[in-house]
This record gives structure tokens, C-alpha cells and sequence, in this order.
């Protein structure tokens, strides 16, 4: 039966060609949306995960909503080890708390953020985010990175000194003046305005919280995030809190999965004509045989196996459009994704933030699955008409038809 | 009669032309013997394609009997029929009886297929009867690589490689010049002696009446005469 498909789709070898290209212009282009699309959105959960935020925090339970100086991360020493058995060694410890920045005109409320240089660079991009000056350099020097939001209102620049007003553990009044080194400049607000960097271990002496860490930030890639999340939620128990980077900022990835839903409808709408291409190639090699039809039921070839043979010449159509589909669609991704596509010029400084200039294509396993499973499907959709037509002929009827 | 293949009464077909009622089979009555050949002959029109239908389970009666190897066809199913045409019978028709895109031996093996056999099976066996339809060499032949002749012996054999109880051919000869179709029926003749395969052949060329063993003649959808010969 397979054998008489096949040699039924060459017969007609310019039409079949004809379908089987449509189908794999189809499904390349989709493949190559796919990739832009995923390209875009891996890089800006990417990118959030990257700058600042991480793949995890870790914090004692309830800092992440209502944070404090005092809720510190009860055992980092364990979560730590924990991480590095888990597999997940670029973190970074961090402190936290609110304070006042006082420049030369004005005063502001904001983070205060406490890194350690040396560990954020394993675990984030944020030094690179420095647009004027330079982030801070060592872990116990009076420097700090302001957003250059905030560095306007303040009326600072590089150089200047700015005066951090904030309690301590104890809750006194403790006040440093710290020169700013650097000015982050990202097209993110959250950075941009209300946040002051300075260095981890500055800020536990300011604060006497010396040994103590509000978060814990970890870098992970995509595949490793949700495994690990159960471990440590598993194994740290109810006084500590993991939260993933989609748990802080949910907006993101609700908006993925938004623009992924809506890119399934387009997905449907092509299937549609894809659908709509097969079945009339079907149609037509099903019509111009309905005689020979009628000859293989006199000979006893049943109705269903009729059908059964209309379908796998549909779906022969579909799995030549799917093979050359999928192979120019993944040339393209591939070469997108070292080539990259330039949209520096259509992009403002908030995309910037989250996207860079250039796109790299990249497309998700199951994406290209459900796109190759939805095209075979849409071939067998496309056969169930014709096959109903074939298994409806009478043998009488179509012999006599020429 | 212990011997019948095929026991007939009453079968009557009415096809609707118009206002008017045409009786295409008008109460036939038949018996046809195990090994026997039988040509159908009569006008065109007579009805001869509609009893040969009618016997091939192809078609149904709107009321009569009809048996063959002493099953009742009437009370089969769609499903019925073309299981017991596939074990059955062979059919020869008038002209594009094979399969264009398979080669002669798959035509041949075809049928077989559908029974079940094994590919190296079959395809032995549809060489063999290649062979004795004088076919030897045009095994991968496809079916428009070869002449009318070629292709209606092909459809000889398939339609008795399967071994079946009885073989239907309707104006096999029809697209045939007269010398081809001679040579044909000569073959058709052979086959039934020499296998003892029961033949039917509906037609009104003269070299297939001719080489009769039986001849039935039908006239307005009955049977006018039936002579031995
Ligand atoms: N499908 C049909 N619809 C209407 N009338 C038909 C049909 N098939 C056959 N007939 C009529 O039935 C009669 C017998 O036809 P047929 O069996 O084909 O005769 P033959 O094969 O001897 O030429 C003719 O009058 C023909 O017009
Ligand atoms: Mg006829």
C-alpha cells in the first residue's frame, strides 16, 4: 500500500512537487518565525535573568515581598553547599535594604544593594551595564553605582560623593559617604531610578550585618531551572523561599506565553492552507482514478483500505513537504543564529535592555515538534475528504467511468 | 445439477430512465456448471453487462436469487461481497484493467496481495502465470508500455492467479484489434480446459462467440437461447 502511494505521488511528479514545495515553503517559513520568535524571547528572559535578577533567588521566607534588613537567608553556609552538590556554582551573595541617597540639590529613597564584584561577575552582567565610570571594584571600598535616572535627580556625576542615610541591624541611624564610581545606564526603570550599588562587604560593616546575606542569586541555563527549584524548595524546607525569576517578575513570561498562543493561531491559519494545498492535490489524483478505483474494489480491495490509501498519499505529501520544511527552515534559523538579524535601528533603549541590537535565531524543541506533528496532522485532516469520496464510490459507477 | 456454480432465478434490475421504468434484467433464470464457458452474447442493450454485474456481486438485483459456490450473494454485506470477490472471482474488463503505476507482475500479484501472500511468494506466482499468458520478459513492464493485447493478457492473469471459482470478463475484446482478440480468447479457451476455471464472457464480437462452449444470448434483459456447442 505504501509502495502504491509512493508511486502515485511520482506519477504526477509536477504537481506532487508542486504541493510538497508549498508545504515546505510553509513550514520553513514557520520554522524561521519560530526562530525569530524564540530567538527574541529566550534572549530577553535571558537577558533579565542575566543582568540582575538571576535564574533563582534564594531568601529566608517572605523577604522577597516584604524585605528587610534583618530577614537574612538563616544558613547560607548550607544553601551554599547545597547549590555547588546541585550542580549550580555561578551565585552570588547579596544584602538588601532601603536607604536615602543625598547628592549635591536633592535627596532620594532607593535599594540599596550590596555586591560582591568578583562573585557578581559569575553570576550576572550587571558590571557590564556600566555606561559612564566603572562598577565597583573591590569588595570593601566606599564607591557606589548609581542609575542614571537617579544620578540626574541627584545632580551626581563620576567622581562625586554621595551620602547613604540608612539603619543598621540595630536600628540606628547609619550614614557613609561613598564616592560614585559608576553610572548604569540599562533602559530598565527598576535599574535605572531607585537603585544604589556598593560593595557587599562595605555594606555589612555599614550595617553590622557582617556574615549575613539577604539573597542568594543563581545563574542557571533554561533546562537545569525547574530541577533545581524542586531541590532546593525540597530540601530547604519552609523557612527559606526559592523563587524562580518568572516568580519575582511574572510579567514576562506571561507575556511569552501570550505572544507564543497568539503565534499558534497564525500557526493554525497557515495549517489551513497548507490543509487546503494537500487536499487538493489528493483530491485531483483521487478524481483523475476514480476508474482504477473502481477496478481494485472489483477486484476486492475494500473501501477502507481505499481510504487508508488516499490518506497515506496525503500524508507522503506531507512528510516530503516536512523533511525539505524542516531542513530549509533550520538552515535558516542555523544561520540566523551565528549571521543575526540587525534591528538596531527599530529599537528603543527599553527594548534594548531586555533585547540586544541583533537577533540571533534560536527555536525550542517543542516548538519545531508541535510545528512538524501540526503540518502531518493538517495532511491527514486534508486526506479525510477525499478518502470519504473514495470509500463512497460504487464499484459499477466508477468502472464505467473514463 | 449437483455440479452448478452458479444457480439463478428471477433475477430482475430495473434502472429508472426518466418516466419510463427500463427493465435492464427481466426474471433470468440460469445454471452455469463448475469448468464451463459461457459466452454471453445479445445486442448492445440486451443487458448482458447488468447480468454480469449481477453475478460479479458488483451489482444487486431488486429481486431474484442467485447463488455461487453455494453461497447466497444477495445476503452478503458491501464488506461480504468484496471479501468473496477477492477469494472468489476474477474480473477481466473491457479496457484499463490494471493498475497504471505498478509493473505487470505487480498488476498480476496484486489480488494476491490483497489475499496476503508474501511479497516473494507472490511475485513467483504472478511470474508463472505471466509466463503461461505468454508473457515471459515483460514482468516490469508498465502497463503503458505495452500494447492492448499485452494488457488484457496481463489481466488474464491476475484475474486467475488467484485461483478462483469463476471469471468475469465483459467485452474483453472490445478494444482489440480482430486478430489480437482471436488470439485471446484462444487463450481465455486454454485457460479453461487446461485449469478447469469456470469463464463467463459477456460480448458480441464474433471471435469471442465463436471460441463458446456454451452460448447464452440475451435479448431485452432475457435469456432468448442457450446452445451447446
Ligand atoms: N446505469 C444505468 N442507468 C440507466 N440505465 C442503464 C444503466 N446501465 C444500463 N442501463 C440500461 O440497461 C439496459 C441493459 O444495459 P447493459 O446491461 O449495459 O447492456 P449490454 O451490456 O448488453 O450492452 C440498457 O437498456 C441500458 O440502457
Ligand atoms: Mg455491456
Amino acid at each position: 500500500m505504501f509502495s502504491l502511494a509512493w508511486r502515485n505521488m511520482i506519477r504526477n511528479a509536477r504537481r506532487s512537487l508542486l504541493t510538497v514545495s508549498a508545504v515546505a515553503l510553509g513550514l520553513a517559513s514557520l520554522i524561521f518565525l519560530w526562530g525569530f520568535n524564540d530567538g527574541v524571547h529566550n534572549t530577553m528572559m535571558r537577558n533579565l535573568q542575566q543582568v540582575i535578577v538571576g535564574s533563582i533567588q534564594v531568601h529566608a521566607d517572605g523577604f522577597f515581598h516584604h524585605p528587610k534588613l534583618s530577614k537574612i537567608v538563616p544558613d547560607s553556609g548550607k544553601v551554599i553547599t547545597l547549590l555547588h552538590e546541585l550542580g549550580a556554582d555561578n551565585l552570588a551573595y547579596r544584602l538588601r535594604t532601603f536607604a536615602l541617597a543625598a547628592g549635591e540639590e536633592t535627596s532620594e529613597g532607593l535599594v540599596l544593594l550590596g555586591m560582591n564584584p568578583d562573585m557578581e561577575q559569575a553570576a550576572t552582567r550587571i558590571a557590564a551595564k556600566v555606561d559612564r565610570g566603572r562598577f565597583i571594584g573591590d569588595n570593601n571600598e566606599a564607591a557606589c553605582v548609581l542609575g542614571k535616572t537617579t544620578a540626574r535627580n541627584l545632580g551626581v556625576n563620576p567622581g562625586d560623593d554621595v551620602v547613604f542615610l540608612t539603619e543598621d541591624r540595630y536600628g540606628s541611624l547609619a550614614a557613609e559617604k561613598l564616592k560614585l564610581v559608576g553610572i548604569i545606564s540599562s533602559g530598565e526603570m527598576g535599574i535605572d531610578r531607585g537603585l544604589a550599588i556598593i560593595p557587599l562587604g562595605f555594606m555589612q560593616q555599614m550595617t553590622g550585618m557582617d556574615g549575613k546575606y539577604s539573597e542568594i542569586v543563581v545563574q542557571l541555563p533554561k533546562e537545569q531551572l525547574e530541577p533545581v527549584t524542586a531541590q532546593l524548595r525540597e530540601k530547604l524546607g519552609s523557612a527559606y523561599e526559592v523563587l524562580r525569576w518568572y516568580d519575582m517578575y511574572p510579567m514576562m513570561k506571561q507575556w511569552v506565553e501570550l505572544e507564543n498562543a497568539f503565534y499558534y493561531i497564525f500557526l493554525s491559519i497557515v495549517l489551513v492552507i497548507i490543509a487546503a494545498g494537500i487536499m487538493n492535490t489528493v483530491l485531483m489524483s483521487m478524481l483523475e482514478r476514480i476508474h482504477e478505483f473502481g477496478v481494485m474494489m472489483a477486484l476486492g480491495c475494500g473501501r477502507v483500505r481505499l481510504a487508508g490509501m488516499v490518506v497515506v498519499e496525503s500524508l507522503l505529501l506531507g512528510m516530503a513537504g516536512v523533511v525539505a520544511g524542516v531542513m530549509v527552515g533550520l538552515l535558516l534559523v542555523h544561520y540566523f543564529h551565528g549571521a543575526g538579524i540587525d534591528l538596531s535601528s527599530q529599537m528603543d533603549s527599553i527594548a534594548r535592555f531586555y533585547l540586544n541590537p541583533v537577533i540571533h535565531t534560536e527555536i525550542d524543541t517543542n516548538h519545531l515538534l508541535d510545528t512538524v506533528l501540526a503540518v502531518l496532522a493538517a495532511a491527514v485532516v486534508a486526506a479525510i475528504w477525499p478518502a470519504i469520496r473514495a470509500a463512497r464510490l460504487e464499484p459499477v459507477e466508477a468502472i464505467h467511468h473514463v | 445439477m449437483a455440479d452448478a456454480l452458479i444457480t439463478a432465478s428471477g433475477l430482475t434490475r430495473f434502472y429508472d430512465s426518466g418516466e419510463l421504468k427500463v427493465a435492464a434484467l427481466d426474471g433470468v433464470d440460469l445454471s452455469i456448471e463448475r469448468g464451463a464457458y459461457v459466452v454471453l452474447a445479445g445486442r448492445s442493450g440486451s443487458g448482458k453487462t447488468t447480468l454480469l454485474n449481477m453475478l460479479g456481486g458488483l451489482d444487486r438485483p431488486d429481486s431474484g436469487a442467485l447463488s455461487i459456490a453455494d453461497q447466497d450473494l444477495l445476503s452478503m454485506s458491501a464488506t461480504d461481497r468484496a471479501g468473496f470477490r477477492l477469494h472468489h472471482l476474477g474480473f477481466v474488463f473491457q479496457s484499463y484493467n490494471l493498475i497504471r503505476v505498478l509493473s505487470a507482475r505487480e498488476n498480476v500479484a496484486y489480488v494476491l496481495q490483497l489475499q496476503g501472500m508474501d511479497k516473494k511468494q507472490r511475485f513467483a506466482l504472478a511470474d508463472q502465470w505471466l509466463a503461461k499468458v505468454e508473457l515471459s520478459g515483460f514482468e516490469n513492464r508498465r502497463p503503458d508500455q505495452m500494447s492492448g493485447g499485452q494488457q488484457q493478457r496481463v489481466a488474464v492473469a491476475r484475474a486467475l492467479a488467484a485461483n478462483p471459482d469463476l471469471v468475469l470478463a465483459d467485452e474483453p475484446t472490445a478494444n482489440l484489434d480482430s486478430h489480437t482478440g482471436e488470439s485471446l480468447m484462444a487463450l481465455m479457451r486454454k485457460l479453461n480446459e487446461e485449469q478447469g476455471t469456470t469463464f463467463v464472457i459477456a460480448s458480441h464480437d464474433p471471435a469471442v462467440i465463436a471460441s463458446a462452449r456454451t452460448l447464452i444470448t440475451m435479448q431485452d434483459g432475457q435469456i432468448s437461447s442457450v446452445k451447446v456447442m
